[in-house]
């Protein structure tokens, strides 16, 4: 059973002549323990389309099924409650919150409520130690390297035990030597924990590291194939 | 908390704010100040006198100065229904030399020795018989007199030496210090010529219930509250005074709103990916409302601060009119944190309406 389902999902921009269909119909299925990666041109729809499944976007047509429910019929305070407890996010940027420390930015999804803080507090220390961070646990994270910051985005997408990881270019600011470090840890969070994750990358190597590569092209899937 | 550890983070830019919240509501409060400081000047001689309700002379318009009784209106006035006690008191602005070339002027009310119209002594003795005068502490502040002093109040184009035996904690009235002698020598100092022909008080004091605007043929009874309104020149101060305190709150409450709203557009791509992660806006919200009652509130005690330290140092001199009360100060530093979180209304609004999509544009 696929764990996230995408059915004729469709999402466009602007009405009438200026109508653009930025994802047009796309159907496809992410089972536990997969990591997809997405690649394409720019402008293809690939982050669009990880927004919608990440309850950023709503979709103009079609479903989004994770675990069978329907996320587009959510309204804002499901959607907020879906990306807090279901969704882990790994931005292009990190987007750490500069004036906290490494562990403070992991704890910080203990603040959004909904779970017990004592377990997450453990929860941080485990992911710490695993993505090989104890050591700049209690810097700013201004402070922290290029590749220091995206484990410590992984740490805090994997914080609150979501189902789905999305990824957007985590290694686009990167050297190729850290960018692999950085997707490789997060392949392994994927199959150990049975996560499934989807990665937009514009990076062919980085898109190889992957169990399964989707091409996208103009909205629409164009390949679809393990790596 | 995300709050707590950003103002700890983040000293010098919330360490600013908080300064210019801090003299705003310092502003604020030494306006509030002014305005009590200037009541007081006015007519707190009058409140702090010892009953409900004051009798004017029907044709005097609320005026101690312009107001006059004879004894027939004092008896008609103490036998209105609904009075228990009346005492007449005369008012007359004194210039009172005291010292070589040094003179100033003192409200002289004429009150009945032993009645309950004659305030009660800080130090020294009651009014006892004619010859003698009470002073409050604010003239004694002034002209530096002490129990036992000869006060010279003018009578005509000479002057009386009047004994000071007690010291009164009063007030002022009319701007000036009061001092208080018996009734008899104020109709001396007010009226020259025939003792008939004078009038018996200026006003009435009354201690009763229900009596305001009860009236007779000449006179009239308000409460004392109202006596202090009509005291010339207190209306328009007071409103003045209050103008000025609620365009300081208007300004500080949109300086403050100002403020917190730059520091969210500021923040609009960090607000972003938080809810982008999972933070309601209920929670980012809290946070910020959090911030900015810490920031107010801090501001608003450095300025208490500020204002105590005033009063204690350059203000201690009696040139400047200004008090401070604990319910001035406190409801002057409380509008000034609940005008900020009103302010701060525009950036709630802002935080719920960003759209956590922005997470992704901002890359």
């Amino acid at each position: 059973m696929a764990i996230l389902s995408l059915r004729g999902v469709t999402k466009s921009f602007g009405e009438g002549a200026q109508r653009v269909d930025a994802v047009s119909g796309v159907s496809l299925d992410i089972e536990r323990g997969e990591m997809v990666s997405l690649v394409g041109p720019s402008g293809s729809g690939k982050s669009t389309l990880l927004a919608m499944v990440g309850g950023l976007l709503t979709p103009t047509a079609g479903q989004i099924l994770m675990d069978e429910v329907d996320i587009v019929q959510f309204g804002r305070g499901d959607r907020t409650r879906y990306r807090r407890d279901k969704v882990g996010f790994v931005f292009q940027g990190s987007n750490m919150v500069p004036f906290l420390t490494a562990r403070e930015n992991l704890l910080l999804v203990a603040q959004f409520g909904g779970a017990d803080k004592s377990a997450l507090r453990r929860r941080a220390d485990e992911l710490l130690n695993e993505l090989e961070l104890t050591s700049v646990a209690d810097q700013l994270s201004t402070r922290l390297s290029g590749g220091e910051r995206q484990r410590v985005a992984i740490a805090r997408a994997l914080m609150r035990d979501p189902m789905l990881i999305l990824v957007d270019e985590p290694t686009a600011s990167l050297n190729t030597e850290l960018g692999e470090r950085v997707v490789d840890s997060l392949a392994a969070e994927v199959h150990d924990r049975n996560k499934a994750c989807i990665m937009v990358t514009h990076d062919d190597r980085m898109a190889a590291r992957a169990d399964r590569l989707i091409e996208f092209r103009d909205g629409r899937l164009l390949n679809d194939g393990s790596t | 908390m995300l709050a707590l550890i950003e103002l700890k983070r983040r000293k010098l830019q919330f360490g600013l704010v908080t300064g210019v919240v801090a003299l705003i509501s310092y502003l604020i409060i030494m306006v509030t100040g002014l305005g009590l400081g200037l009541n007081e000047q006015a007519g707190t001689g009058l409140l702090a006198l010892n009953g409900d309700h004051l009798a004017y002379a029907s044709n005097a318009n609320l005026s101690v100065i312009r107001s006059r009784l004879t004894e027939e209106h004092v008896a008609e006035i103490a036998a209105a229904p609904g009075v228990e006690q009346a005492s007449p008191i005369g008012y007359i602005a004194a210039v009172v030399a005291h010292g070589p070339g040094e003179s100033d002027t003192a409200a002289t009310l004429g009150v009945v020795p032993g009645s309950f119209a004659e305030p009660n002594v800080v130090e020294g003795e009651q009014l006892s018989g004619p010859g003698e005068v009470l002073v409050d502490r604010a003239w004694v502040r002034l002209a530096g007199t002490a129990i036992g002093d000869m006060l010279p109040l003018p009578i005509g184009f000479e002057a009386q030496d009047f004994t000071v035996v007690g010291i009164v904690d009063q007030g002022s009235f009319f701007f000036q210090p009061t001092v208080y002698v018996p009734l008899e020598d104020w109709q001396a100092l007010a009226y020259q010529g025939d003792p008939s022909s004078r009038p018996a008080a200026s006003i009435v004091l009354i201690q009763g219930e229900d009596l305001d605007g009860t009236r007779g043929d000449a006179w009239q009874i308000v409460t004392k509250q109202e006596g202090f309104r009509n005291i010339e020149g207190v209306q328009a101060q007071q409103a003045t005074v209050n103008a000025l305190r609620y365009m300081g709150l208007l300004i500080g409450t949109l300086v403050i709103g100002v403020f917190f709203y730059v520091i969210t557009l500021q923040k609009v791509s960090l607000l972003g990916i938080l809810k982008a992660i999972g933070a309601s806006g209920t929670f980012l919200a809290t946070q910020g409302l959090l911030q900015v009652f810490l920031v107010t509130l801090g501001g608003a005690l450095i300025s208490v601060g500020l204002a105590l330290l005033t009063e204690a140092t350059l203000l201690s001199s009696d040139t400047v009119p200004i008090m401070f009360t604990t319910d001035a100060l406190l409801t002057s530093a409380l509008s000034v944190v609940a005008g900020g979180l009103v302010g701060a209304a525009l950036s709630v609004r802002q935080v719920a309406a960003i759209d956590p999509i922005i997470a992704m544009q901002q890359q």
